[in-house]
C-alpha cells in the first residue's frame, strides 16, 4: 500500500470508511473468520457480537460498567428508542450541538463502533402498516410512523459509524402475500436509495456513515430486482448487509460476499447461533442474553463444549443455571468455574440468588454482566474453531452435550417496562409481572420510618409504600400504561 | 455514675473541633478501616444498594454503609448467614457495616407489631405465623451478621406520641434492653454496640436516658426516635440536649437523617454520624440532590437539558468525558429514568456521591475552623433569598453562634 497511486486514490475516499477483511473462507455457506475495522475505533473480530441496547444502555448495564466490566467493541442501537417525541416535537437527541451527538448523548467510549437501525431487536409488531413512504415503529409512548426521509436526516445528524437501510417487513405478520412481497422489495430499494443520496450531501472533511443493507426475509425471486440492482447500482456504496433471515444467505448474490452480515434474525440459542455461523453469518446481536438474565438465568456454556464424561452418555447439560433456584442460597461458587467476569471472580451463586430472591436490582446487574462474558468467550471459542478447521465437529459435539435450548423462565423477571412486553399478535400486550405485593391498604404514608422523611415538596415527594421498604418493588413504569388502548393512532396518516 | 469500661472495637481520633459552633472532626477506625467524621452512610437495605455493585459504591467513596437487620433476618436467614460467614463476605464488601436493631422496621412496617417486655412481637410477613424479636435475639443476628457497628434493640415509638407515660415506659425499657443487648454481646472485641437514646421530645427525659446509657460505656452512641416526623425545632433541641452531654471521644449517631440541611445543622450541634435511605430511594424516582436543591429530572423541562446532573460535580455520571466521566446529562436521564434501571444507577451514584462529597467538605470546613462560614454559603446556594431559609435551621444555629440572617 505505499504505491503512491494508491495513495493519492485513498485521498478520494471519504476519509473513515469501514473495512471487512476476511481472514479465512473456505466456500460459500461455510463459516468464516474476519475483521471489522474503522479508524479510531477497536477492531471486531468476526463471528462477532454487538451490544442490543435499549434506550441507549444494554439492560442493567450502566455505563462506568459498560467500561469496566463487558468487553464489547460494538453496540447496536435502535432509533425508535430515541423519538417519541416526534412527529410533534423534533426529539432531544437532535437538539444536541458539536460531533458525534448520538454516542456522547448515550456515553459511548470513542472507541467503540456504533450501529443504528430502525428498529429495537427484536421489533415489536405495530398494528400500523409500513406505507410507502414510511415505517411504523413503537416508542416508549405508543406506535409512531417513520419517513425514509426522517430517518436519512436522522443518521445525517447523529453520525453513527453504520446505518442499517430501513426495511420493508411487515413484522408480526404470518403470511405475507406475493404482491405485498414485490412492495417489500420496491420500497427497500427506494429507501435505500435515500440513504445514499443523502449520504452523498455530507462534505468530505465530515465522518460519514457506512451502510449496511437489509436483505429481506423474502424468497430470492421476490427481492431479485432490488438484489440486482444493489448489485449494480449499489455494490460499491454499501459497506455491508443485514440479513433478516439467515437460510437466504444460499441466495445472497456473489457480489456481495466480500461485505460483513449483520443478522437480524433473532437467535433463540446458541444453537441457533452456530447454525447462522455455519452458513457464513459474521456478526449478531443477541437478544436471548438479555432475556436469559431478566429470567435470572446465569448462561452456562462454552464453545467447543467440555469433553462428555463416559459415564453419563444420555445426559445433556443445561445451557443455563436457574438463579432462582434456592438451591444456590448456600452455594459459595461461582456462576461459571472458568468464567473471569466481574460477577465471577468477586460473588458467588449464594448472594445472587438471594438478590433475585429479595428483588434487588443487583441481581441483574451482575447476571448481565456475566452472561455478556460467556457469549464473549463463547464467540471467541467459535472463531479459534474455524481458525482450526474443526467448526463442524464442535458444533457436532456442543449440539450433542447441550440441551437444544435455554432453560424455562421460572422466577419473575424486572417488571416489565411499559413498552418492552412482547406481543404476540398486534397490539395485544403479553402477561405482565403481576402488581407487585402490597399491604392491605395500599400505599400508606409512613411517617415513624426509619429513614424515611416526610417530603415538604410534593413535586419531589415520593410515596413510599410498604412494599418498596421490603424490597419488593423494582423499577416500575411510571408513565401511562400501553395497552390497545395506549396506541396512538392519532398520528398515522391513512 | 462513672462509665464502666466496655471493650470496643473502634478508635475514635478527634481531629479538629469549630471554635463556634459544636461540630467535631474526627476519624473513627473501625474494623474493616478508618472512615472520616462526620459521615453520612448509605443504606443497603438488603445487602445491595439499588443496583449498584460493591465497587461502584466504593468508587463514590463510601467506607462505610448499612445493613438492615430485619432484611438480612428474613432474606437470607441466620442460618445461611452463618453458613457464608457474615455479611462482608455474602456481599463482597470489603469495608465497613453498620446493621440496625431491626425492632424499629419491625413496628414501622408490620403495623401488627406489639412490644412486651419480652421483646416486639410479630406476624411473619410470609406466612403469618406469631413471632418475637427479643434484644437477645436482634444481637444473635447482629452477631452473625457481623457489621462493624451493632445497634441495641430499642423500644421505639413515634416521637409525636402525646402519651407520656408509654414514652417513659419506652425509654427505660431500651435501657432494661440495653442492659440484655450487652449480656447477650458475643464478640465485643471486633462488633462495637451502641445504645440508642430514646425519650422522645421530652428533653428530661432524654437527659435521663443518655445518663443511664452513658454509664454502660457503649464505644458509641445513637439518638433515635427522631425523624419521625416532628418538628424540626424539636428535633434540634432534642440533638443539642443529648450532645450537649456526650463525652468527647465518642461517636455520636443520629439515626434516619438524611437531608443536606439537616445534615449540616446536626453537625454543628455536634452529630457525627446519619443515615438515611431517602438520597438512593429518591433517585427511582429521577430526583437529583444538588447544591441548589432537588431536581426532579423526570420533568419534561429537563428533556432539552444538555448539562451535567449538577454544574461542577465530580461523580462519574457528572465529570465530562474529556477528563475521564460520562458526561451524562440531566437529558439522558430523563431519558432513560423509569424505562431502564440503568437510570436509577447512574442517579443513585450520582446522590451517594453527593452526600458523601458534602461531608468530605464539612469536614475539611471544620478542620480549618471555618465551618461557620461554610453554613452561610451551604444555605445561601440552596436559597436564593434569606427569607426562604427554613426558621429551625436558623433559630437552630443561632443557638450554636451562628446567625444566617446577619451578614
Ligand atoms: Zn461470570
Ligand atoms: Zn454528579
Amino acid at each position: 500500500m505505499t504505491d503512491p497511486a494508491s495513495l493519492s486514490h485513498l485521498s478520494d475516499l471519504p476519509p473513515e470508511m469501514l473495512e471487512f477483511t476476511i481472514l479465512k473462507s473456505t466456500t460459500a455457506l461455510a463459516p468464516r473468520l474476519g475483521r471489522v475495522s474503522l479508524p479510531g475505533r477497536k477492531d471486531i473480530l468476526t463471528p462477532g457480537f454487538l451490544g442490543n441496547t435499549s434506550r441507549g444502555a444494554i439492560p442493567h448495564i450502566s455505563q462506568d460498567n459498560f467500561r469496566k466490566c463487558v468487553g464489547l467493541n460494538g453496540i447496536y442501537v435502535p432509533i425508535e428508542d430515541f423519538i417519541e417525541k416526534m412527529p410533534h416535537q423534533t426529539p432531544p437527541v437532535f437538539q444536541i450541538n458539536g460531533s458525534d451527538p448520538l454516542r456522547r448523548f448515550i456515553a459511548l467510549p470513542k472507541d467503540r463502533l456504533l450501529v443504528l437501525g430502525a428498529r429495537r431487536n427484536p421489533p415489536i409488531p405495530s398494528p400500523a402498516a409500513n406505507t410507502n413512504t414510511e415505517v411504523a415503529l413503537l416508542t416508549s409512548v405508543g406506535f409512531r410512523s417513520m419517513s425514509s426521509e426522517y430517518y436519512t436526516a436522522a443518521a445525517r445528524k447523529l453520525q453513527p459509524d453504520i446505518v442499517v437501510g430501513l426495511a420493508d417487513i411487515p413484522f408480526g405478520q404470518e403470511a405475507v402475500g406475493t404482491r405485498r412481497k414485490d412492495k417489500m422489495s420496491d420500497r427497500t430499494e427506494t429507501w435505500m436509495r435515500d440513504l445514499i443520496a443523502k449520504r452523498n450531501t455530507i462534505d468530505k472533511e465530515e465522518s460519514r456513515y457506512s451502510i449496511f443493507a437489509p436483505i429481506l426475509p423474502i424468497e430470492r425471486d421476490l427481492q431479485s430486482w432490488y438484489l440486482e440492482h444493489l448489485v449494480d447500482d449499489m455494490a460499491d456504496k454499501i459497506q455491508g448487509v443485514g440479513i433478516y433471515d439467515s437460510f437466504l444467505l444460499d441466495s445472497l448474490p456473489e457480489e456481495l460476499h466480500h461485505l460483513p452480515r449483520l443478522s437480524f434474525d433473532t437467535p433463540s440459542s446458541p444453537q441457533a447461533l452456530l447454525r447462522q455461523i455455519d452458513l457464513g453469518m459474521d456478526l449478531f446481536t443477541v437478544p436471548f442474553i438479555s432475556d436469559a438474565s431478566d429470567a435470572g438465568i446465569a448462561l452456562n456454556f462454552t464453545f467447543p463444549a467440555p469433553r462428555k464424561f463416559s459415564d453419563e452418555p444420555n445426559s445433556r447439560q443445561s445451557l443455563g443455571i436457574d438463579m432462582w433456584q434456592t438451591e444456590h442460597a448456600l452455594s459459595m461458587t461461582t456462576l461459571t468455574e472458568t468464567c473471569k467476569c466481574y460477577a465471577c471472580t468477586k460473588h458467588h451463586r449464594a448472594y445472587i440468588q438471594h438478590l433475585l430472591s429479595a428483588k434487588e436490582m443487583l441481581g441483574w446487574v451482575l447476571i448481565q454482566i456475566h452472561n455478556h462474558t460467556i457469549l464473549d468467550s463463547f464467540f471467541a471459542g467459535i472463531r479459534h474453531s474455524i481458525e482450526n478447521g474443526t467448526f463442524e465437529e464442535d458444533f457436532t459435539d456442543f449440539n450433542a452435550y447441550y440441551e437444544p435450548t435455554l432453560p424455562e423462565k421460572t422466577g419473575q423477571g424486572p417488571r416489565v417496562r411499559g413498552y418492552q412486553f412482547k406481543s404476540a399478535d398486534h397490539g395485544k400486550p403479553a402477561k405482565k409481572n403481576p402488581k407487585a405485593f402490597r399491604q392491605l391498604n395500599g400505599e400508606v404514608k409512613l411517617h415513624a420510618i426509619h429513614g424515611q422523611q416526610p417530603n415538604k415538596k410534593p413535586e419531589v415527594g415520593d410515596m413510599i409504600d410498604d412494599a418498596a421498604l421490603v424490597g419488593l418493588i423494582d423499577i416500575e413504569y411510571m408513565g401511562p400504561e400501553i395497552g390497545v388502548e395506549g396506541l396512538d393512532l392519532k398520528d398515522h396518516k391513512a | 455514675m462513672a462509665p464502666v469500661p466496655m471493650p470496643s472495637a473502634l478508635t475514635f481520633e478527634l481531629l479538629g473541633k469549630c471554635s463556634v459552633t459544636k461540630a467535631r472532626a474526627a476519624t473513627l477506625i473501625l474494623p474493616h478501616g478508618p472512615v472520616p467524621l462526620p459521615i453520612f452512610m448509605p443504606v443497603a437495605t438488603q445487602a445491595s444498594l439499588k443496583g449498584l455493585t460493591p465497587e461502584q459504591l466504593e468508587d463514590q467513596g463510601c467506607k462505610l454503609c448499612l445493613n438492615n437487620t430485619y432484611h438480612l433476618g428474613l432474606k437470607p436467614g441466620q442460618a445461611t448467614l452463618d453458613a457464608i460467614g457474615g455479611a462482608h463476605k455474602f456481599q463482597s464488601w470489603p469495608h465497613n457495616i453498620l446493621t440496625d436493631s431491626g425492632g424499629f422496621q419491625m413496628v414501622s412496617l408490620l403495623k401488627l407489631a406489639k412490644v412486651t417486655e419480652e421483646g416486639v412481637q410479630f406476624l411473619s410477613p410470609h406466612d403469618g405465623t406469631p413471632m418475637l424479636l427479643t434484644p437477645e435475639h436482634s444481637i444473635s443476628l447482629q452477631n452473625s451478621i457481623g457489621s462493624d457497628i451493632i445497634m441495641q434493640l430499642d423500644d421505639v415509638i413515634a416521637t409525636t406520641s402525646p402519651d407520656l407515660a408509654r414514652m417513659t415506659e419506652a425509654m427505660e425499657r431500651s435501657v432494661r434492653w440495653l442492659d440484655r443487648c450487652i449480656q447477650a454481646h458475643k464478640y465485643p472485641e471486633r462488633q462495637n454496640l451502641f445504645c440508642i437514646i430514646q425519650g422522645g421530645l421530652d428533653l428530661d427525659l432524654r437527659r435521663r436516658c443518655t445518663a443511664e446509657m452513658v454509664a454502660r460505656g457503649t464505644p458509641g452512641i445513637a439518638i433515635g426516635g427522631l425523624s419521625g416526623g416532628e418538628e424540626k425545632d424539636a428535633y434540634c433541641k432534642v440533638v443539642d440536649t443529648c450532645t450537649g452531654l456526650l463525652p468527647e471521644k465518642k461517636p455520636r449517631y443520629v439515626m434516619g437523617v438524611g437531608y443536606p440541611e439537616d445534615l449540616v445543622v446536626s453537625v454543628a450541634l455536634g452529630a457525627d454520624m446519619f443515615d438515611c435511605v431517602w438520597p438512593t430511594r429518591t433517585a427511582r424516582f429521577g430526583n437529583a440532590i444538588t447544591h441548589q436543591g432537588v431536581l426532579n429530572l423526570r420533568n419534561a423541562a429537563y428533556a432539552e437539558d444538555f448539562g451535567p446532573i449538577e454544574d461542577g460535580c465530580e461523580c462519574i455520571c457528572c465529570r465530562s468525558q474529556e477528563i475521564g466521566g460520562l458526561g451524562i446529562t440531566r437529558a439522558y436521564i430523563y431519558h432513560v429514568t423509569a424505562k431502564e434501571t440503568v437510570g436509577a444507577h447512574l442517579l443513585t451514584m450520582h446522590n451517594v456521591y453527593y452526600q458523601l462529597n458534602l461531608m468530605k467538605r464539612v469536614r475539611e470546613a471544620i478542620m480549618e475552623d471555618r465551618y461557620p462560614a461554610f453554613l452561610r454559603k451551604f444555605f445561601r446556594q440552596l436559597h436564593d433569598d434569606k427569607s426562604k431559609y427554613p426558621n429551625w435551621a436558623v433559630d437552630a444555629l443561632r443557638g450554636v453562634g451562628v446567625d444566617l440572617m446577619s451578614d
